[in-house]
């Protein structure tokens, strides 16, 4: 008995501290839904009396997020891919072997995995310029994006490999199987899974991306809603109501596949960190 | 020939040409840039000699003239204090949720992983959200700090030289929260239940257990996090971006936005590379602690 009421109670604290926690995304959500007045009234009113849902087409509308939000998902598509094809092949020849070129090859990986894109841009930037890319700004924040993530993938996708017994393959392999045919068959579908995961993470980072697109897209046309965002977001701007209407319309798809995928998304998030 | 072909398709060659594809890829778009960073760091690089790849070498005089700037020592302080201060208020709010949703209960790891949310977010997002609950007449958090008695009059956290920075620390710290309590959450995890239950016989009290077990026992996590943080915090941009833009008047600038401000806002490419060359080297630091705290996991 006396557990329940612990158990209960622990749960009561910790529904308080996930409340408190969450609090500015139930901030952006409640502001969205106000009037234009009502967002600036003192004391704030922490529910909205008369939600404004028509905000939501509005903000659509004169913002052209259908444009911008485009934007993102063939940058965030196009990155992913490119990851996703270059990656998973590193990441299985670093799970399978076990030597000095091995240890060489992860340690360059987790040290590119860290260099900050605000500050690799200047160079990348210049070089792009050099050589023509920045007539195709899209295609050169895609190739960034992809060299900025992909040794986190590979990172994520190696651990899962580890996970598929090589055994397995050479099964295949005595039976007949090519080594292309053993990866395909074998090594590929039964790391599925993993690798799904790690191109959704790798898909939020690319689909919120700011630094890159920010200096590289100049054209508004081809610009995605993070710079949309950050244009709307002027220096003394007052229409917040309209600016968490448009950070709401961002933010929810990738909240909703967070919350569907959460327990798969957190264990890959720390195998890639720790492990 | 066929020997080759018949090693791509069924040996050795199979895996090297997997491998050796992403590390062309990766040394063309972060290996070279990385080089052509440090080349520009020593060129004198404007508008007009942008598209050229013959440009003067000027030796160290990008970087004499970058720390005779008036603005340059204040923000390598910022810098460190943003670094500093982000990184104990992430880890030490981090460590106590961690230790509180340690204690087994129903529903516990999926309110845990809840709190990852603001890891997924766009970080343009996160820094709009805190642009608005840090506005100074309006702002939601100067509301509740009033309420409880802490603040008299508004704090105008964006715009108060004094306020500006701590404007951004605090949404960082909000942002990494949650990483490093899911990371402190499995390294708590490791440890053996028996340990704990043996120190419980022996007599010791819930403190004691703390340091004499938990502590030790994290030892290597702890530093693996606290580099991970300062390679995140070093990688921050968007909230400076979404909250104050550097400003008031270099206040809340730091390295990481002020090389982009000067390569992007300014045109002025080569300080902009001169700072990088300096971060990067800070970075790279960082990393090989990182790396080195987490080599036996890495070696699988």
């Amino acid at each position: 008995m006396s557990d329940q009421i612990r158990n209960r109670l622990m749960l009561g604290v910790a529904l308080v501290l996930a409340a408190i926690y969450l609090f500015p995304l139930y901030w952006m959500y409640v502001t969205a839904l106000k009037t234009g007045s009502a967002v600036f009234a003192t004391p704030p009113n922490f529910l909205p009396s008369t939600p404004q849902w028509s905000v939501y087409p509005y903000v659509w509308e004169s913002r052209n997020m259908g444009r911008y939000l485009w934007n993102s998902l063939v940058i965030a598509l196009g990155a992913v891919s490119l990851v996703a094809v270059l990656g998973v092949g590193c990441a299985y020849v670093l799970a399978r072997y076990r030597n000095v070129w091995v240890d060489v090859g992860l340690f360059l990986i987790l040290m590119l995995q860290v260099l900050p894109a605000s500050l690799m841009v200047t160079p990348i930037f210049v070089g792009f310029s050099q050589f023509g890319l920045l007539e195709t700004p899209r295609l050169a924040v895609i190739l960034a994006i992809a060299a900025k993530t992909m040794p986190f993938f590979v990172v994520l996708v190696r651990a899962t490999f580890m996970s598929v017994p090589m055994e397995l393959e050479e099964a295949a392999l005595v039976d007949g199987n090519s080594r292309i045919g053993a990866f395909f068959n074998i090594a590929l579908p039964l790391a599925r899974n993993g690798i799904l995961v790690s191109a959704i993470l790798i898909f939020m980072q690319a689909f919120g991306e700011f630094v890159y697109s920010k200096s590289m897209i100049q054209a508004v046309e081809l610009q995605p809603a993070s710079v949309g965002l950050n244009t709307f977001m002027g220096p003394n701007t007052n229409e917040w109501n309209n600016i968490m209407a448009y950070a709401t319309i961002y933010v929810t798809p990738v909240l909703a596949v967070f919350v569907l995928l959460q327990r798969r998304i957190v264990s890959g998030l720390t195998s890639g960190a720790l492990k | 020939m066929k020997r080759i072909l018949s090693s791509v398709t069924d040996g050795k060659g199979f895996d090297i040409g997997l491998v050796l594809l992403p590390l062309a890829f990766l040394f063309v778009l972060s290996g070279l840039p990385l080089v052509y960073n440090v080349v520009m760091s020593f060129q004198e690089v404007d508008m007009f000699s942008l598209g050229s790849f013959v440009r003067p070498f000027v030796g160290f005089k990008n970087y004499v003239d970058l720390f005779s700037q008036p603005e340059t020592a204040p923000i390598l302080l910022n810098t460190a204090l943003f670094v500093t201060a982000s990184i104990a208020g992430q880890f030490i709010i981090g460590f106590g949720l961690a230790l509180f949703f340690w204690m087994n209960f129903p529903g516990a790891s999926w309110l845990r992983g809840l709190f990852l949310v603001s890891w997924v977010m766009p970080g343009l997002v996160v820094g709009a959200i805190w642009n608005w609950i840090l506005s100074g007449d309006f702002g939601v958090l100067n509301f509740f700090l009033r309420e409880m008695g802490v603040i008299a009059g508004n704090i105008f956290w964006r715009s108060d030289p004094n306020y500006s920075l701590w404007a951004v620390i605090i949404a960082n710290i909000w942002l990494g929260t949650s990483f490093n309590m899911i990371l402190l959450s499995v390294g708590l995890s490791a440890i053996p239940r028996d340990l704990y239950e043996a120190a419980e016989l022996d007599g010791a009290t819930a403190l004691q257990r703390f340091f004499t077990i938990t502590l030790p026992m994290m030892r290597s996590t702890i530093g693996a996090i606290i580099a991970l943080g300062l390679i995140f915090t070093l990688q921050q941009f968007d909230l400076f971006a979404g909250i104050t833009s550097g400003g008031p008047n270099n206040s809340s600038n730091v390295t990481q936005y002020w090389a982009w401000d000067l390569s992007f806002r300014q045109y002025d490419f080569a300080k902009g590379a001169t700072i990088s060359a300096i971060m990067i080297v800070f970075v790279m630091l960082a990393s090989v602690v990182y790396v080195r705290s987490t080599r036996h996991e890495v070696r699988g």
